[in-house]
């Protein structure tokens, strides 16, 4: 598949070489960390379908996306793992409407094979070593609205939250890199989405957050509105609202 | 240092093609001064964030730096004066610190002294981990400012005189007596500005203390981490720690240059 686009990006560039105006471009796309695999694959079905065009693409915690766009990076479509960083850059003129196109969901992840977190309740125990995303991170947001919802519910003790925040050694950057330090085994359990998890299916042992006390991510995605490719960016949009680009995110884990 | 370079009028060319380069160091800098107005600046750098950042990196790398003086300058003089199988080996790799990424450093560090680590896992034994405490922001520092402190100490050493060393030795004074009253003076101004540059390099470290000491507040963000951090919700906030930065960046320079003059070596 690689070879090919690079093959199909060969051919765009002698054609564009050989006949000025043909229109071969690329799209830049900034992506949330969490949509890595998807957006790979998606992309990589865009370059078939659109000979000549290239689909660059840039995974980063969605908040440093969004300060990348406010600084002036050249930037044609944007998807976010919360509507909060997407409303931002809307109100500020940057980005255009914007569709949700997937959802998902938070779970902990603990080193496979590891005895020290069984269940939710373990995670709060004096000791374990916990990471989340920082408040800044959607992912990490989300942490504290499932924590603050599990800890209200008294399922756990009143104080679930503050002792699992008290056991809290890092606050990474994005959800990626809480779970390749959870992979490494430096972290006895970390919070990540439901589609980070089964990247790793094989590693990691998942605890699910009943859905009561979940959180549902929402993923918007929009045309940055001061995008140099603006049809394709468009086009690359509709790929993803469109029933190949949802098979596919439902593939890695996601829901409509 | 001037002796060296003979100073002459130079044509009017070498001058114009030096500015592109001087401007481009320049102006960044610069521009890091202009974006938030000086009382502002305060009120961000008097946030729980930049406090904390600050306190914890002047501890951390005054920690690191004194453990680059005590554990480097036996490893420097030996470098310097020591003749061994393997010594271009050693002295090369003490050079890879500066040359591999900080961040590879880091992902080093975590694999010998993290939890599953070479070490680690004998450490953990113990109940004794390391990774994301405070502890692993200095190893990072360490590893990756000592260096700097070797290089420019071993230079200094190999600089001295080795008949000066030998001639005290005919007289009586012992190995340890020779070093402290003749080799460590007159390599004084050398090792004082690798203290220095060391320092400055452990309080720029990045790369290696994210990945192995993480990034908590109070207990691992230094301010390079603060920094970006504060990138992710306050353009204000990071400029203003990255102003603190800045400033602690040239103290170091003018510092090295003010220990210099002041302590030129006796007979250099």
């Amino acid at each position: 598949m690689r070879r090919l686009s690079f093959v199909a990006q060969l051919a765009a560039l002698l054609a564009a070489g050989a006949a000025p105006g043909a229109s071969a471009e690329t799209v830049r796309v900034f992506a949330a960390a969490s949509l890595m695999e998807a957006f790979r694959d998606v992309a990589a079905l865009y370059e078939q379908q659109h000979a000549g065009d290239a689909i660059e693409l840039n995974f980063a915690g969605s908040q440093v996306l969004r300060t990348q766009i406010e600084q002036g990076a050249s930037v044609d479509v944007f998807a976010s793992a919360d509507l909060v960083h997407a409303d931002a850059l809307k109100t500020a003129g940057l980005l255009g409407p914007y569709k949700v196109f997937a959802r998902n969901r938070l779970v902990v992840v603990v080193p496979a094979g590891s005895p020290r977190v069984k269940g939710l309740q373990d995670v709060a125990r004096p000791g374990v070593k916990v990471l989340v995303a920082g408040p800044t991170v959607p992912v990490g947001r989300y942490t504290t609205q499932a924590l603050a919802k599990l800890g209200a519910a008294g399922l756990y003790g009143d104080d679930f939250q503050t002792r699992v925040q008290a056991n809290v050694v890092s606050q990474e950057t994005n959800v990626r890199a809480v779970l390749s330090k959870v992979l490494l085994g430096e972290a006895d359990a970390g919070f990540v989405y439901v589609t980070d998890a089964t990247t790793a299916a094989q590693k990691v042992q998942v605890i699910d957050i009943p859905e009561r006390y979940n959180v549902v991510a929402e993923y918007p995605i929009g045309v940055v509105t001061k995008g140099a490719a603006a049809m394709q960016a468009k086009a690359f949009v509709d790929l993803v609202l469109g029933s190949e680009g949802q098979a596919i995110l439902r593939k890695y884990g996601f829901a409509r | 240092m001037r002796e060296g370079g003979r100073q002459e009028v130079l044509p009017r060319s070498v001058w114009l093609a030096s500015i592109p380069l001087a401007l481009y160091i320049c102006v960044p800098l610069l521009a890091l001064l202009f974006v938030v107005p000086p009382t502002d600046l305060a009120r961000h750098l008097a946030s729980p964030m930049a406090v904390r950042a600050l306190w914890l990196t002047l501890k951390t790398t005054a920690i690191a730096t004194l453990l680059v003086v005590v554990l480097g300058t036996p490893l420097a003089f030996m470098l310097a004066r020591g003749s061994f199988r393997g010594r271009g080996l050693l002295d090369t790799l003490m050079d890879l610190p500066i040359t591999v990424p900080p961040v590879v450093a880091g992902v080093a560090l975590l694999l010998a002294f993290g939890r599953r680590g070479l070490i680690g896992r004998q450490l953990d034994v113990y109940g004794v981990q390391i990774a994301f405490t405070s502890v692993a922001v200095v190893m990072a520092q360490l590893f990756i400012a000592s260096p700097f402190f070797v290089k420019a100490a071993s230079a200094g050493f190999e600089a001295v005189d080795a008949r000066l060393e030998a001639a005290a030795r005919t007289l009586g004074a012992s190995r340890w007596r020779v070093f402290w009253t003749i080799s460590v003076p007159l390599a004084r101004p050398a090792l004082l500005s690798g203290v220095v540059l060391a320092w400055a390099r452990a309080l720029s470290e990045f790369g290696a203390t994210m990945m192995f000491a993480g990034n908590f507040p109070g207990r691992t963000q230094t301010l390079t981490l603060a920094v970006m951090s504060a990138l992710e919700s306050d353009l204000e906030t990071a400029v203003a720690v990255s102003v603190l930065s800045l400033a602690l960046a040239v103290t170091a320079l003018l510092g090295a240059k003010w220990l210099a003059g002041q302590w030129r070596a006796p007979l250099a």
